[in-house]
């Protein structure tokens, strides 16, 4: 069972991450723009169970640290999706009224991005990486909050769709 | 009913936390093989990459210019300028290439004719209007200039300081029609007095009736006392035609100046002259016609199809 949502998971993933790295970052949206992958990620972890959402995140935070764009060290994003992705799963598992609702996705998916930048941040600064001006780094946060409540609601349905077919249609939105 | 967890999922938690720490003390150590899987992450994404921006790049271009509408048409307008100011820098550069050459070959002719001359730049033409042919140059009497001085180009005598002022001189072009210099052939030694005819054109009237002068003779000033107005050797003009009639008191001969007035740049004021005369040294070399190459063509006939049959 297990072998079977990771070998249907992990294409759909690097097929995000293919978007992500081959598209999405050459479009050069104004105040940072949005990570698809990291809107993916969340929204997948929302609809699942803490375990799958940690291994989700483990998954994904690991293509992210193979990213050229990643300034930190392997597993910099890895540690930190982990995190992100095992609270947004598991402040949304259980609670159908979360889950039920596309709007507590977005609202959980928004907040769990920016959780996920700031959380990067500061490890990066315990691991001696320069941010620059702390101003730039709220903006870039604001920003891709702002990128990411546009674009998770355009992709919810098809993340819900993909993850119904992984997992079975009873955690379809 | 809200997650609650167990120790099983605890455990995976733990392990893929130690798991992304083992990553991050691999990395920071600088182990080989992360690196590599890095590298070749993105050597296989290269041509993922490259795809991707050739489609979003008419995208991407629409965003930045709605993004940079304001500062888009800012930098236009700097660009213009900056643009006008680049070709401004050109053509000072043109003409500053154009005074510079003039200024090697007036100082040339000098040396050759060991005058001590005083540079200058043409600063404005002289009103035609009046039937004058005048230059102002930027150089005046704190540069030692004097009225009744020669002015010459690189190609040779230009005309005499009619008026020194503290700071520029006027210059009667040899061309003016109020123009007169003693003039002599180069070779023949036979002189004469050209004058200005208001245009490139001067007229020589030779004093020796017998003289024989040919086309193309070099013209050279005869001098004046202690080289004022004019000091010897400096090179007129050559002959282009030669009057010849019969019962004519003198011999004339039209004389084409050297010098080209419509084109001063920058003149030189000949402030001393040389202690001897330089004779015919200053005489411009003759151009040398370009040689043109002949082709010769041979027609090699072929061989006829009977013997090819």
């Amino acid at each position: 069972m297990i072998s079977r949502r990771f070998f249907f998971s992990f294409p759909i993933f690097f097929s995000v991450y293919l978007l992500q790295e081959g598209f999405v970052t050459q479009m050069r949206l104004p105040v940072g723009g949005f990570s698809l992958i990291l809107i993916f990620t969340l929204a997948w972890a929302s609809m699942s169970t803490p375990e799958i959402g940690a291994v989700t995140g483990f998954g994904a935070g690991l293509l992210m640290d193979l990213s050229e764009t990643a300034p930190g060290p392997l597993g910099h994003w890895t540690l930190v999706l982990i995190l992100i992705s095992f609270t947004v799963s598991f402040l949304s598992y259980g609670d159908d009224h979360a889950r039920a609702n596309p709007l507590s996705i977005v609202f959980l998916v928004v907040v769990g991005v920016v959780g996920a930048q700031i959380a990067f941040a500061l490890l990066g600064l315990l691991l001696g990486q320069a941010l620059g001006n702390i101003v730039q780094v709220l903006f870039i946060c604001l920003g891709t909050a702002f990128w990411s409540a546009i674009v998770t609601p355009l992709i919810l349905p098809i993340i819900s769709r993909l993850h119904a077919l992984v997992f079975g249609t009873a955690s379809r939105i | 009913m809200r997650y609650g967890g167990d120790n099983r999922g605890r455990l995976l938690l733990i392990v893929l936390i130690v798991t992304s720490l083992f990553l991050i003390t691999l990395d920071l150590r600088g182990v080989k093989v992360i690196d590599g899987v890095r590298t070749g992450t993105q050597t296989a994404l290269t041509p993922v990459q490259k795809a991707g921006s050739w489609v979003v790049s008419p995208f991407r271009t629409f965003l930045s210019d709605v993004t940079h509408l304001g500062r888009t048409r800012n930098q236009i307008e700097k660009l213009k300028a900056d643009n006008d100011a680049l070709r401004l820098a050109l053509l000072n550069r043109k003409v500053a290439d154009a005074e510079l050459a003039q200024l090697k070959s007036v100082l040339d002719l000098a040396g050759k004719g060991e005058f001590k001359v005083v540079g200058a730049k043409v600063i404005s033409q002289g009103s035609t209007t009046s039937f004058t042919q005048t230059i102002t140059i930027d150089a005046g009497s704190k540069s030692g200039i004097r009225s009744n001085m020669t002015v010459i180009s690189g190609f040779g005598l230009v005309g005499v300081v009619k008026i020194a002022y503290e700071n520029s001189a006027v210059v009667q072009l040899a061309s003016d029609p109020a123009f007169r210099v003693g003039a002599r052939i180069a070779g023949s030694q036979e002189i004469g007095i050209l004058s200005g005819q208001g245009t490139r054109k001067g007229v020589l009237q030779l004093l020796n009736n017998t003289t024989d002068v040919k086309v193309g003779d070099a013209i050279l000033a005869r001098g004046s006392n202690n080289g004022r107005p004019f000091v010897p050797g400096v090179p007129i003009g050559e002959v282009t035609a030669v009057d010849n009639s019969a019962g004519a008191v003198t011999q004339t001969a039209d004389v084409k100046f050297y010098a080209n007035f419509s084109a001063l740049g920058v003149v030189a004021v000949v402030v001393s002259s040389p202690s001897t005369d330089p004779r015919d040294s200053l005489v411009p070399a003759k151009p040398r016609p370009t040689p043109i190459p002949t082709v010769t063509v041979t027609a090699t006939p072929s061989a006829s199809p009977a013997s090819n049959g």
